[in-house]
């Protein structure tokens, strides 16, 4: 059975509906891509998941249990951890809070001390730079914090909302790493990237999201070869 | 010569006063600095402290500052009280939306105090002596509600940023969306900062009541001072406030010994129009 599943899920914001009737599984210790173009709805799908938009019809399912309309903090206290579009750090507090903060759910309080020492391990760059506002470092770290912060939470299924968006490859690359890194430790990730090549090469299962619906799903590997995929998301 | 020793009775007298119209405007900047919600109930909140101490001192005997405490909780209660009735539900609408609801707020305790207390003064006879150091009188009350004021500073300084309910109330003013994606029950912790800034509001009110008479529209003046004041020192930090209130505090205590007391109000509102046109942030830096 799959760890997280969404079906028909509609949502959208006030008179315009986004989402069409979504719907996609996480199975659990796998990396699954969500991809699509710009506008397609894959934000929306997040926020609706997380609970920060309210769904309008569908239904979510986390481990047996319906948590559709439940709020957001109490999707993150089960344990679901988003790093959101744009990083969304709390740009006037030091990093180190932002970490704290990013413990703050039901799960990540208790190992709070591990958790940290795995993050400054993973992604050194932050420990130099604990003391400092989060708003005041550069992008590229900005979203190593947001990263960290969604580690910190202790979660069961960790999500990523364009985690490449305005970063250097090089920089892409690494964060990739990391991802594997995780993922060969068992954790559950959803990985949301309008970088289809990059997404569908790191990840084992994917869906394409078009127009609000799924449109095509298949193991990563067999989409990168689907003329469909390559045609209209890979321009090849 | 007149004038020194003028001077020298008003200023120690404003310094004093302006760490309590600190204390008042923290209540303002941190409800506003917290959810961008300007409070307009903040007044008649500040007349409410004062009437707690009249009725804890003058009708149950209780020492008014043992009944700061008291006054403390039914103010952090009453402020989860109006979040809950009055603005939660206009949290995210646009701001004039919380402008009329905490206005409404404003009508409806000036409307029930003006019908149960009436609008003749009220006074709190209560003498706490006062010291002498050289040429200069401190009175023992204005004394104390300095020093408590300092404190009250000092323990939300520490609350916010030493204590996890203080940084939880920081994360949501950095970003709720956010705060809620950490786990964070973000409308809770509105509602606490709400009930905090009321506890500061009627704290000041309670101090005040120990040296001034007042009824129920004296809160008025205190929240207009807690504008100029939020001007001055930015949203959402106590020290700011503190120090932005000891500003305002010295102007009183140095412009009647030039002028006229009554164009203490004038200087003031110049000053505040001056700050926003030179430095919307805060002369402090902070925050928008």
């Amino acid at each position: 059975m799959a760890l997280l599943e969404i079906n028909d899920l509609s949502s959208g914001y006030g008179e315009l509906q986004i989402l069409w009737g979504a719907g996609l599984r996480l199975e659990s210790g796998k990396l699954t891509a969500l991809v699509g173009s710009n506008g397609a709805g894959k934000t929306t799908l997040l926020r609706t998941l997380m609970g920060l938009v309210r769904p309008w019809g569908g239904a979510i399912s986390f481990d047996g249990q319906t948590i559709t309309s439940l709020s957001a903090h109490a999707k993150a206290d089960l344990g679901l951890a988003l790093v959101p579009e744009g990083r969304q750090l709390f740009t006037d507090m030091t990093v180190y809070e932002n970490l704290e903060l990013g413990a703050a759910a039901q799960r990540g309080r208790p190992h709070f001390k591990r958790n940290i020492e795995r993050v400054f391990e993973i992604l050194p760059r932050l420990k130099e730079r604990v003391n400092q506002k989060a708003g005041t470092m550069s992008g590229g770290e900005q979203q190593m914090l947001a990263v960290a912060r969604g580690i910190m939470a202790e979660p069961r299924i960790l999500m990523f909302d364009e985690l490449s968006l305005g970063l250097s490859p090089i920089l892409t690359l690494s964060l990739f790493e990391t991802l594997r890194k995780l993922k060969s430790e068992g954790l559950t990730m959803l990985l949301v990237e309008q970088n289809v090549h990059m997404a569908l090469a790191v990840s084992d299962y994917a869906f394409v999201l078009s127009e609000g619906r799924v449109t095509i799903e298949g193991e990563a590997r067999a989409l990168a070869q689907n003329p469909e995929v390559r045609k209209a998301y890979l321009g090849i | 010569m007149q004038q020194l020793s003028l001077l020298l009775t008003s200023l120690p007298d404003g310094i004093l006063l302006g760490f309590v119209y600190g204390l008042a405007a923290m209540g303002l900047t941190l409800i506003w600095g917290v959810m961008n919600v300007i409070n307009l109930s903040h007044g008649p909140i500040i007349a409410l402290g004062m009437f707690g101490t009249f009725f804890l001192f003058i009708r149950l005997g209780l020492n008014p500052y043992f009944g700061l405490f008291v006054i403390a909780l039914l103010g952090l209660l009453l402020g989860i009280l109006i979040y809950a009735a009055a603005v939660h539900r206009v949290i995210n609408a646009p701001h004039l939306s919380s402008l009329l609801a905490t206005f409404s707020v404003n009508m409806i305790i000036i409307g029930l105090g003006t019908a149960i207390f009436t609008t003749s003064p009220y006074n709190v006879d209560f003498n706490m002596g006062s010291f002498q150091i050289g040429s200069v009188t401190l009175l023992g009350t204005r004394l104390i509600a300095a020093l408590v004021a300092i404190l009250y500073t000092g323990a939300l300084y520490l609350f916010l940023y030493k204590t996890r309910p203080g940084k939880y109330i920081r994360a949501v003013a950095n970003n709720r969306a956010a705060a809620e994606l950490m786990g964070i029950p973000s409308t809770r912790i509105l509602a606490l900062s709400f009930g905090l800034g009321t506890m500061l509001a009627a704290v000041s009110g309670a101090l005040i009541a120990t040296f001034f008479p007042f009824n129920i529209l004296s809160g008025g003046s205190y929240e207009l001072k807690s504008f100029v004041i939020g001007v001055l020192g930015g949203l959402g930090n106590p020290i700011g406030a503190l120090l932005g209130g000891l500003i305002l505090g010295i102007l009183e205590g140095i412009i009647p010994a030039f002028m006229e007391t009554s164009w203490v109000p004038a200087i003031e509102f110049a000053l505040f129009v001056a700050i926003l046109l030179v430095r919307p942030t805060g002369l402090f830096g902070a925050k928008r």
